[in-house]
C-alpha cells in the first residue's frame, strides 16, 4: 500500500481481535514480543492517537523546546514568537538528521548540523546554504519545511499531539474519562511542572507497564517492603473493598480507591475549609468542590490511576504523571513529570519533590520493585511453550456492574478487580484492527453497561 | 578501621598534615565502600550523619548554550534527595525481605578514584572523587553508573560522619530498570 500502512501478513483483523477474549480475559502473549503487532502499534495507535507532549509551563517562552515522541517518531515540542506551540519532527528534509540532539533548551531557530539547513521555529525552512550558488535558484523552500503533527490542542495545559489529520479533537478523544483523568492533576488548582524530568529505560513491552497502573492487586506483595519501611501506609491507601473503576471511550480509564456514593453525597454538602479541616485524619487531601467541575460527579470520586490511552498514567492523587514510550517490542522509557501548585511555597515543593523521589522514579521505593516484574514478564513471553500459555485477566469478570453516572461516565463500584487491564486491552485490539479513524469510529466498543 | 581514626591535623598547614588528610580521607571513603559492597547496611548507616543530604539531580543533554542548565537545582526534581530517615528507610526496606528487586541480591562494586580534598572548615571536609558503581543483577543485568561526587565530611571523635553526598552522574537517561542500591 502507497500510505506506507502495510498489515504484517499475519495480522489480520481476525487475528489482532483474538490477541484478547473479553469473555474469558484471557490475553494472548505474543502482543509483548511480536515485531509485526509491535510495527502495527506505531501506525495505528501512536501515529493515530493523541501523544501527550508537555505541559504549558515546560516551554513558557518563544524558543523554549522539549523533544518528545509519537511511537518512534521523534518531535521537537517548541513555543514561536507568536507564543504557539508547534510540534515538529525532528528530522530535515534533506537527509533526515536530527536538527536537536539536546532534550530540552531554547533555540532561536533550528540549524542541522549537517549541510546547515536552518528552520523557523514553525517549522518553515528559512534558510539553504548555496541556495543561489549550488542549487542555482532552483529551489523551493515552501516545500521543505519541517513536518508537522497534524494537529497540536491542549487540556488545562497540558499539550497533546496527533500526526493523523482524521483524529477527531483533543476534547473529544479525551471524552468525559480523559478529561476526568486530567482534572484530578489540576484538581487542587493550577498546576506546573517542576524542572526535571526523570528518565529511565525497562526491558519490558510498554503495554505491561502500562496495564499495571490498573492493577491494585500487586500493591500489597510487590510493594510489601515499601509499606514495611514505614514511608507508606499502602493499606490505607489502598482501600481493597472501595475501589472505583472507570471505562472511557477509546481505552482511557480510571481504577483503584474510590470514594463511596455516599460518603462523596455529604462530602458535597460541606465547604471548602471543612473539607481542608477533615483532609488531616484522611489518606489524602480532599478536593474543593471546584474539583467535580473538571472531573465530574463520578470522577471526582476517584483517588485512582487514570491512564489517557494509550500511554499516560497519571499517579496517585495526580502527583505525577508518567509516560511509558515504546523503544522496540523489548523496551520501554518511563518520563515521569511532577507537578506542584502554580502558586505553591518552597516548603510545598519541597514536599513534593521529596515525595515524587521517594515513592516513584527509577529509585523510588513503590517503584523499584516493578520494573523486575515486567522486564521477566516481557522475557517469559519468548518462549515457544511460555507465550502458548496466555496471561489470566479474569479476576471479577461477570461479578460486577458498570452504572452510567450524572456525567455520561460508566463506573463500576468494586473490590479489588481486572476491569481496567480487560478495557485497555479490548480497546487496544480494536484500536489495532482498525485500518483508520473512520473504521475505529465505527468498529469500536462503548464502555459497557450492566455486568461486567 | 584505623583510618577513621582521627588525627587532627591543622588544616592547609604543612605537605605531611595534608598528606595524612588525603590518606585519611581516602581510607574513609574506601571503608565505606567497602561496607556497601559487603552489604553491611546497618554498619554504612552508622556512618551517616543526623544532617546527611544524599542528592543525585537530573541531568539533562543540552546544548552549550544551555550548559547551565545540565543539572536540575536544589529544590527541582531529583532521582534521590534523601535525609538520613529516608537513607534507614531505604536500608529498612533492603532488610524487609520483601525488595524483590534486590532478592537475589544485586552485586555491587564501588570504585571511588581521583580523591580530592577540596576545602577544610574546622571539623568540616569536603571532598570531590570520581565514582563507578558496577552493578549486576540475576544473569543477565548489567548497570555500570560513572559521575562526580562531593562528599561532606565530619570530623568527631569516633571517626568521620558523612554529612552529604552529592551524585552527578554522567548518564541523563538512567539505562536501568532501577536503581536500587545505595550509591
Amino acid at each position: 500500500m502507497a500510505d506506507g500502512n502495510q498489515v504484517h501478513a499475519s495480522w489480520d483483523r481476525e487475528a489482532i481481535l483474538s490477541l484478547f477474549d473479553p469473555a474469558s480475559g484471557r490475553l494472548d502473549r505474543r502482543i509483548y514480543d511480536d515485531e509485526g503487532i509491535y510495527q502495527l502499534e506505531l501506525q495505528r495507535i501512536f501515529a493515530r492517537g493523541w501523544n501527550f507532549m508537555c505541559h504549558e509551563s515546560q516551554i513558557p517562552n518563544s524558543g523554549d523546546y522539549f523533544i518528545n515522541y509519537i511511537g518512534e517518531d521523534q518531535v521537537i515540542v517548541v513555543r514561536d514568537g507568536e507564543g504557539q506551540v508547534n510540534v515538529l519532527l525532528n528530522t530535515c528534509r534533506h537527509r533526515g538528521n536530527a536538527l536537536c540532539r539536546a532534550e530540552q533548551g531554547n533555540a532561536k531557530s533550528f540549524v542541522c548540523s549537517y549541510h546547515g539547513w536552518n528552520y523557523a521555529l514553525n517549522g518553515d525552512l528559512i534558510g539553504v546554504p548555496g541556495l543561489k550558488t549550488y542549487y542555482r535558484g532552483d529551489f523551493d523552500k515552501s516545500q521543505l519545511g519541517l513536518a508537522k503533527a497534524a494537529k497540536v490542542e491542549s487540556h488545562l495545559g497540558f499539550y497533546f499531539a496527533t500526526l493523523d489529520p482524521a483524529a477527531p479533537s483533543l476534547h473529544d478523544f479525551l471524552g468525559d474519562v480523559g478529561r476526568s483523568g486530567l482534572g484530578m492533576v489540576a484538581a487542587y488548582g493550577d498546576v506546573i511542572v517542576l524542572d526535571g524530568i526523570q528518565k529511565n529505560v525497562i526491558d519490558c513491552n510498554w503495554k505491561i507497564a502500562v496495564d499495571n497502573l490498573f492493577d491494585w492487586y500487586h500493591v500489597m506483595y510487590s510493594h510489601a517492603s515499601a509499606n514495611s519501611t514505614g514511608f507508606v501506609d499502602l493499606a490505607k491507601i489502598l482501600q481493597p473493598d472501595n475501589q472505583l473503576v472507570m471505562l472511557g471511550e477509546y481505552g482511557h480509564g480510571i481504577g483503584g480507591p474510590g470514594i463511596p456514593e455516599a460518603m462523596q453525597a455529604q462530602l458535597d454538602m460541606i465547604g471548602d475549609e471543612q473539607r481542608a479541616e477533615m483532609s488531616k485524619s484522611t489518606p489524602f487531601r480532599l478536593r474543593p468542590a471546584s474539583a467535580k467541575d473538571l472531573m465530574g460527579a463520578t470522577g471526582v470520586r476517584s483517588l485512582g490511576h487514570p491512564n489517557i490511552f494509550p500511554n499516560l498514567w497519571i499517579t496517585l492523587n495526580g502527583m505525577q504523571l508518567c509516560l511509558r514510550l515504546p523503544r522496540g517490542a523489548g523496551a520501554t522509557e518511563l518520563w515521569w513529570f511532577t507537578v506542584v501548585p502554580k502558586d505553591s511555597s518552597p516548603e510545598q515543593r519541597r514536599n513534593a519533590v521529596r515525595s515524587a523521589t521517594h515513592l516513584f522514579g527509577p529509585a523510588g521505593l513503590l517503584e523499584q520493585d516493578d520494573g523486575e516484574n515486567w522486564s521477566q514478564s516481557t522475557r517469559a513471553s519468548r518462549g515457544v511453550v511460555s507465550r502458548s500459555l496466555g496471561h489470566n485477566l479474569q479476576m471479577g469478570l461477570g461479578h460486577d456492574q458498570a452504572i452510567a453516572g450524572p456525567d455520561g461516565g460508566a463506573a463500576i463500584a468494586t473490590c479489588i478487580s481486572e476491569h481496567g487491564q480487560r478495557w485497555l486491552y479490548q480497546s487496544w485490539t480494536e484500536w489495532l484492527a482498525a485500518k483508520d479513524w473512520a473504521d475505529l469510529k465505527a468498529n469500536h466498543s462503548a464502555p459497557p453497561q450492566g455486568t461486567v | 578501621m584505623s583510618a577513621l581514626d582521627t588525627a587532627r591535623p591543622a588544616p592547609g598547614a604543612s605537605h605531611q598534615d595534608l598528606m595524612l588528610l588525603q590518606h585519611q580521607v581516602e581510607q574513609y571513603l574506601y571503608d565505606e565502600a567497602a561496607l556497601l559492597d559487603a552489604r553491611r547496611y546497618r554498619d554504612w548507616l552508622a556512618l551517616i550523619a543526623e544532617d546527611m543530604h544524599y542528592w543525585m539531580p537530573i541531568r539533562r543533554t543540552v546544548t552549550q548554550s544551555d550548559i547551565a542548565a545540565e543539572f536540575t537545582k536544589i529544590g527541582d526534581m531529583a532521582f534521590f534527595d534523601d535525609d538520613r530517615d529516608m537513607l534507614e528507610m531505604r536500608v529498612k526496606k533492603l532488610e524487609a525481605g520483601s525488595a524483590w528487586s534486590e532478592d537475589p541480591p544485586s552485586r555491587s562494586r564501588h570504585f571511588v578514584s581521583n580523591v580530592r580534598v577540596v576545602e577544610v572548615a574546622g571539623d568540616e571536609i569536603t571532598a570531590e572523587c570520581c565514582f563507578c558503581l558496577y552493578r549486576t543483577r540475576l544473569n543477565t543485568e548489567v548497570d555500570a553508573w560513572t559521575g562526580r561526587r562531593i562528599d561532606g565530611l565530619r570530623r568527631t571523635k569516633e571517626g568521620f560522619l558523612l554529612t552529604r553526598r552529592h551524585l552527578f552522574l554522567d548518564q541523563t537517561l538512567i539505562r536501568s530498570t532501577n536503581m536500587s542500591t545505595l550509591f
